[in-house]
């Protein structure tokens, strides 16, 4: 084991952000190359991470520990497990990708990778960090590159987009920062540490523990997020530039659904098992509500954006569930959501490029001048729509078998809703991929090297998710479990 | 231990620096030169006592005593602990970056520098005397460099600001003056040495009363709601450097004065007024937000905020819980920090752009990156965000304000909502975008400019990242300080 | 029994300033000035007088440790009568330096107005000792009259001869006022030595009407002759008219020497069972009341100046209002602090008139450039006036308010502070145009005799600001002579 190999995680992109914001201005190309060695780096850790894990232990690996501030309670605490491990290595894959894909940005190139290795760094401290005082901090340290991330190279109406985002997530952090408090004075005020509190927390009476967790649940399920907390993310997506919207999608979103992993089951039991009719309510609404908006979606964009919603509803739904059937299957649509997501908004951003438009009329055909990159969105879609041997099929159907048992209504309506994912979808591959060709792209040119180089990687996980989900399992499992047996169950 | 009157020096080298440049300063480029030299000293000495504080043994530390009108009963007794310590450090680096923000001054620099120390002075003077009447004094020393800096180099309606300003600071040192008039002879021991004071048991109504006048005559200076007019148009006639010594540093002096003077000698008291306290640090809170929404000059943005951000310390001391000291002296260092830097940043592109108006100004991302980044990294400690220093401070009020009831946290929520808004409302229209007519042709300054911009910004940085030295210091002053509060 | 000898020596001081007063009458006889000679300074005269005040002084000071009752208590020598000698022979001394320059042009009697000053600083001299009450009256006739002539000087002025005639009706008024109270407290005492009045009193529970009625007569003409409010009507008017030298003199001599007999009168002679306490209380804060709104819209710099006056008469009465010895001894402090910081304003406005022939506030725009060290100095008196520290006036309003408090009276202290803060209004006006208003940028050349006046007044105002600990050993101590008995 190495020692500090986590903060290392944290430090690389870190270091990498300031250093992009450091090349000489003649240069600022550059900027992308430190981007890619730093964000690159960032990836070779996480997967010797990946290797060296040991997949038996329930608890916590590679754990750091620093004096930070004493005499509040509150200390440098990292460490690793089942839950957080795919988290990160998502993030480093996707910010990695992100960056290759951002080939094309030419304004203000410096800021641009700097903010995006800074957010990097903050997604990966958030699923790290294990003190609740270092939790928020990177929870809320996200904020600020994202904001300016959509708010500088984001589209027509970014400035709303951004502080619209801005203000929502702040709202609902400050609603954390308030359970985080109270749960401190609750429980002696002795300390932050996640795993030091979780026996005075989880001792704590009902009432105390739903209030807690309650608040809590606001502030992830508007990151997540979960109807009706989700209005911030169309505008979010449509604005932000592709890279941006990858990470959004991709890992953003997830910190909300490990949190409620992360700081449920084994901190509040008796809080999280109140809350979680509610929770399982609002999943299914988001599944049916995110997937029958975006069948009204002329703009691509807002398509992928609203079938997030609607994905993330299962996971939702799936971690309400208590079960191990449906945590598991929770935790595999995470992690594969994080890879469709990158895809679908890896593809839209080419065809964004390539159109100058994401009005889905507006294409048509497209698998006749361009067949690979037509048949990736497929690909892609289908892996959407939960496609057996693709890795969606397997977290989806991992949820409603778990969520059956527990919330039975729920999970027949969540298998229904995969009805209209697959109208929404096959509607809109009719639409751009086949059908009359719109003469407009004729001279659509073919998937670049670049998006190649961005996008298949993320097939390939994909695939390679849906047919040996073991793969995540493997690493998930033990954490799982013991998630699972602090629930009773 | 040292032997070096480290106090002394930080009070005397300004004054002997406003001196040398009385009688030197003829050549425009000396007096600056002279002031820098008497800040690294009063930083340095600031610093190297702050590194050098004993914080497992607290208490006052670096005591220096000398007669000075034995007929009075005055004794010159300077000294810091816990509570001054973060005041000295912060009024050294305000003063430092202040010298440098201020290289350009071309109108009458000789006495532009020569006042800066003189207030200066009184200030250094405020934080680190023990005696009461030496307090007064030197808090009364800063009223009229004030003046006169505001006056002779400020802008925007700067003769009504600058005598608003100083009637107010005056008003409320006339309210002072009589409370120390009646604790000296309250407590009879024929000295204004405030630990002496301190071991003086004093009457009930007696700390009711003159805590609340001393709560009123420091408070004009936090400054308190509705005594807090004064404060954003003085911020926004000022110029830079006073500013930043203003709503850097001023401030603070008045919740230095309530927690030194007031709280510590009337600890019943001040929790007799409790309440009232939180009250108008909630109003404060909320008040001074809204305001800054609605503002179009940039000064005044950040002049309001001061005033809702100060209403953080109020809220921490009413809640008469060790978290909320914690975080009432905190926030003191975190908003001068953070403050400072804003108006360093404000000032530059005042300086270059002619306009603070928040609509003419756009795109200060693509012309002054340094300056845009400096910008993000204040506005984040003036949210609060994490890693930044307001972070702690903030978290450490709201532990504090939530076990005194979760219903007055959940109001100042919605203030820090409220600052977000304002907050972003400014950086995205002056930050984003293409640049406007007025930023045209700016671009980042000269080092000698970014030199106080980067020691602002590292500071919130490393404040907000590694607190705990920062955090210790305070402890060893608010633990005894609530001991007396709770065991009266 | 003091011998004729003794008694001489004990009042040596007043001698040598009479005789000086003499001697440069003689002196201007002798070294004639041609009647056709367009007549320019002659500060050899002023140096004449100079150095018999300063004669003066050192007598004082050599004999400042002997105390003794002359004439059997008629004049009264003790360490309180040295601190008001010395006060004095120092107003004198400044105000004969600062106005040399501007005498010739208003007069070409020179030596007149030099002698006159003296004399009056003599009959100022004899009010500090005065201990009976038809000396007092005496001595009080010895400063007017030369007053009135000083205030008239300006011939060509017509609103300096307006003064002039304002101020006899008002001595004129003044004086019988006081003698009415005189007679009444003889009349019903039978005795008039201050020391006898005060035995008699002091074994008094109800008080006669008739003698109530001296009392309230006596303080009624002093209250004229230290400007307080509500007898202050005339100050602003004659404080503009007189030239602006005298103005000075009046401004702290004439003022002072009101406190030294109020001060003998009211500590020794008034043990009555009245609430004094309460009458000079409000006596002080209508004075400071009257005096700060008074001054907040006034144009002109001297009229500003006297309606100061009124306000800082209010502050010092405080100290009396406080009725204890720590009290006075605040008072006397401030007198000090005070007649430094008027005295150095003066001067400045002085040399400032000298220059431009204005004492009109507005063209004070711009002095901070035109002349740097005067502006400085006004600014400092200014500032002192107010009472901010590392100036005399800091120390000084600072004792007066420590001991009203201790005797109680913390509403006056809260009136008293918030006065204050409205006179910092004003003075900041005055530096406002001195250092921020837009005004002419010629050079100004001063004189420089107005430059040592104002050197020496400005210095002793920032010493006594930063170490004023034996200014107040010597006013405690002068002080104590009032209490000792």
């Amino acid at each position: 084991m190495i020692p500090g190999v986590l903060a290392a995680l944290i430090l690389i992109p870190l270091a990498g952000g300031i250093a992009s914001s450091l090349v000489p201005r003649r240069t600022e190309g550059r900027a992308r190359d430190v981007a890619l060695v730093s964000s690159g780096a960032t990836l070779g850790v996480a997967l010797w991470l990946w290797v060296a894990f040991d997949r038996s232990r329930e608890t916590m690996q590679f754990e750091f520990v620093r004096e930070w501030i004493p005499g509040l309670g509150t200390g440098i605490h990292l460490g690793v497990d089942g839950l957080s491990l795919p988290m990160v290595l998502l993030t480093a894959l996707l910010t990695f990708l992100a960056t290759i894909a951002s080939s094309k940005v030419s304004d203000q190139v410096r800021a641009y990778f700097s903010l995006l290795l800074i957010l990097e760094a903050g997604l990966i401290g958030v699923f790290l960090a294990l003190d609740l005082v270092l939790f928020y901090l990177f929870w809320e340290v996200v904020l600020i590159p994202m904001f300016f991330l959509i708010g500088i190279w984001g589209g027509e109406r970014r400035t709303y987009a951004s502080v619209k985002f801005f203000v929502y997530t702040l709202s609902g952090s400050l609603a954390m920062l308030a359970g985080i408090i109270a749960l401190f004075l609750s429980t002696g005020g002795k300390t932050f540490d996640l795993i030091a509190i979780a026996p005075a927390a989880a001792a704590l009476p009902v009432a105390t523990q739903t209030a807690i967790f309650a608040a809590f649940a606001v502030a992830l399920a508007v990151k997540i997020p979960i109807v009706p907390f989700h209005t911030w993310l169309p505008d979010a997506h449509v604005e932000a530039p592709t890279a941006v919207s990858v990470l959004l999608a991709g890992v953003l979103l997830k910190m909300g659904s490990y949190g409620f992993l992360r700081l449920g089951p084994q901190l509040l039991p008796e809080g999280f098992s109140q809350i979680a009719p509610t929770l399982a309510l609002l999943g299914v609404i988001s599944i049916v509500w995110g997937a029958a908006v975006a069948l009204r979606q002329t703009d691509l964009k807002r398509l992928v954006a609203y079938s997030s919603i609607s994905h993330m509803g299962y996971v939702m739904l799936g971690i309400a569930s208590g079960t191990a059937a449906g945590m598991m299957g929770a935790s595999i649509q995470m992690f594969s959501h994080g890879l469709i997501a990158g895809m679908s908004f890896l593809l839209v951003g080419a065809l964004y490029e390539r159109a100058h438009t994401r009005e889905i009329e507006a294409f048509g055909g497209i698998v006749k001048v361009a067949p690979v990159l037509a048949g990736t969105l497929v690909f892609a879609s289908f892996a959407s729509a939960g496609l057996p041997g693709l890795s969606g099929f397997v977290g989806e159907f991992l949820v409603i078998v778990g969520s059956f048992p527990v919330f039975a209504p729920h999970a027949v309506i969540a298998a229904a809703a995969v009805v209209i994912t697959c109208g929404y979808l096959l509607w809109m591959l009719r639409e751009v991929v086949f059908g009359p060709l719109n003469a407009q792209h004729a001279e659509m040119p073919e998937m670049t090297g670049t998006e190649a180089a961005s996008i298949l990687p993320l097939g390939a996980a994909c695939l390679a998710v849906g047919i040996f989900p073991q793969i995540l399992e493997g690493v998930m499992r033990s954490s799982l479990d013991a998630l699972v047996r602090a629930l009773g169950g | 231990m040292t032997t070096l009157p480290l106090m002394s020096i930080i009070v005397f080298a300004p004054i002997v620096g406003s001196v040398l440049i009385a009688l030197l300063g003829r050549d425009p480029r000396v007096p600056r030169l002279i002031a820098l030299a008497a800040s690294t000293v009063c930083l340095a000495a600031a610093a190297y006592a702050y590194a050098t504080y004993d914080r497992v043994a607290g208490g006052l530390q670096f005591v220096e005593s000398a007669p000075w009108i034995p007929s009075l009963g005055v004794r010159y007794i300077v000294g810091a602990d816990g509570l001054s310590l973060p005041m000295l450090l912060l009024t050294g680096m305000v003063m430092f970056t202040g010298v440098l923000a201020s290289w350009n001054v071309t109108s009458r620099p000789r006495e532009f520098f020569a006042l800066l120390l003189l207030l200066v002075t009184g200030v250094f003077g405020v934080f680190a005397a023990i005696d009461a009447f030496a307090l007064f004094f030197f808090y009364e020393m800063a009223v009229l460099p004030m003046y006169l800096l505001i006056a002779i180099w400020g802008s925007t309606r700067k003769d009504y600001s600058a005598m608003k300003l100083t009637l107010f600071l005056f008003a409320g040192s006339a309210a002072i003056l009589i409370a120390i008039c009646l604790v000296f002879f309250q407590v009879g021991a024929g000295t204004f040495d405030m630990r002496v004071w301190a071991e003086h048991g004093f009457g009930a109504d007696f700390q009711r009363w003159v805590f609340l006048l001393s709560f009123v005559g420091f408070g004009a200076l936090v400054p308190i709601w509705p005594l807090h007019t004064w404060s954003p148009d003085g911020h926004v006639a000022a110029p830079t450097a006073v500013s930043m010594m203003h709503a850097g540093v001023l401030l603070k002096l008045g919740a230095y004065g309530i927690i030194r003077f007031g709280v510590t000698l009337f600890p019943d008291g001040f929790a007799s007024w409790a309440t009232l306290i939180a009250v108008i640090g909630a109003i404060n809170v909320l008040y001074g937000a809204l305001c800054a929404l609605n503002q179009t000059d940039l000064k005044y943005v950040i002049g309001y905020s001061s005033v809702s951000h100060m209403g953080y310390v109020l809220l921490g001391l009413a809640t008469l819980n060790r978290f909320g000291f914690e975080g009432a002296v905190f926030q003191m260092f975190a908003h001068g920090i953070m403050t400072a830097l804003f108006f360093v940043l404000v000032g530059y592109v005042y300086e270059k752009a002619h306009t603070r108006q928040i609509a003419e100004i756009s795109g200060l991302m693509r012309r002054t990156p340094l300056v845009a980044a400096a910008f993000v990294i204040a506005s984040a400690a003036s949210m609060g965000m994490p890693s930044t220093s307001g972070f702690v401070a903030e978290l450490l009020v709201y532990i504090g304000l939530w076990s005194l009831s979760p219903l007055l946290a959940g109001l100042v929520f919605v203030g820090v909502v409220i600052t977000a808004g304002y907050l972003l409302r400014m950086l995205t229209r002056i930050l984003l975008g293409e640049p406007s007519e007025a930023v045209a042709h700016l671009s980042d300054p000269a080092p000698v400019r970014l030199v106080p911009v980067g020691i602002l910004a590292i500071t919130i940085m490393v404040v907000g990242i590694f607190p705990s030295s920062m955090y210790e210091t305070i402890r060893s002053a608010t633990g005894p300080l609530l001991a007396r509060v709770m065991g009266g | 029994m003091i011998s004729p000898a003794d008694t001489l020596i004990h009042l040596l001081p007043e001698v040598i300033v009479a005789i000086t007063g003499a001697v440069v009458i003689v002196a201007d006889l002798v070294w004639k000035r041609p009647d056709h000679v367009r007549p320019g300074p002659r500060p050899w005269l002023a140096y004449l007088g100079i150095a018999g005040l300063a004669a003066a002084a050192v007598v004082t000071v050599a004999m400042a440790g002997r105390s003794a009752e002359l004439f059997e208590g008629l004049v009264i020598i003790d360490p309180l009568t040295t601190f008001f000698r010395l006060l004095f022979l120092g107003i004198a001394a400044v105000v004969l330096l600062v106005a040399v320059d501007p005498l010739p042009r208003f007069t070409r009697w020179d030596a007149e107005f030099h002698a006159l000053v003296l004399w009056c600083t003599l009959g100022h001299m004899l009010l500090a000792s005065a201990g009976e009450l038809f000396t007092i009256f005496l001595a009080l006739q010895l400063t007017s009259l030369p007053l009135i002539v000083l205030i008239g000087y300006a011939k060509r002025d017509k609103r300096s001869g307006e003064a002039a005639l304002k101020y006899l009706l008002l001595v004129l008024v003044s004086t019988a006022v006081l003698l009415y109270g005189m007679s009444f407290i003889y009349g019903s005492l039978g005795t008039s030595t201050v020391a006898e009045i005060g035995d008699l009193l002091a074994g008094m529970t109800t008080v006669e009407p008739v003698l109530a009625l001296g009392l309230v007569l006596l303080l009624t003409g002093f209250a004229f002759k230290i400007t307080a409010a509500p007898f202050h009507y005339w100050v602003p008017d004659v404080y503009q008219g007189a030239p602006t030298p005298v103005t000075a003199f009046m401004s702290v001599g004439s003022k002072f020497a009101g406190f030294a007999l109020a001060l003998r009168i009211i500590i020794t002679g008034l043990h009555l069972p009245l609430n004094w306490h309460v009458i000079f209380g409000v006596m002080a804060a209508l004075s400071m009341t009257i005096g700060n709104l008074g001054a907040i819209k006034q144009t002109d710099i001297k009229r500003l100046l006297a309606y100061s006056g009124i306000a800082q008469a209010g502050f010092l009465l405080i100290g009396i209002a406080a009725l204890s010895e720590s009290g006075v001894a605040a008072l006397l402090f401030y007198t000090v602090a005070y007649g430094l910081a008027n005295l150095a304003a003066f001067a400045a406005i002085i040399a400032f008139a000298q220059s431009t022939g204005s004492t009109a506030l507005a063209d004070y725009a711009g002095l901070g450039r035109r002349a740097p060290l005067t502006a400085f100095v006004l600014t400092v008196a200014l500032l002192s006036l107010a009472g901010l520290p590392l100036m005399a006036g800091f120390v000084a309003k600072f004792h007066v308010f420590l001991q009203a408090t201790q005797a109680g009276l913390v509403w006056l202290v809260a009136i008293g502070v918030a006065n204050s803060v409205v006179s910092l209004y004003y003075y900041l006006r005055i530096v406002w145009q001195i250092y921020v208003a837009e005004g002419e940028s010629a050079p100004l050349a001063l004189p420089w005799r107005s430059g040592v006046a104002m050197g020496v007044c400005i210095s002793g105002v920032l010493i006594l600001g930063v170490y004023p600990e034996p200014m107040l050993t010597a006013a405690a101590h002068a002080a104590s002579a009032l209490f000792g008995k």
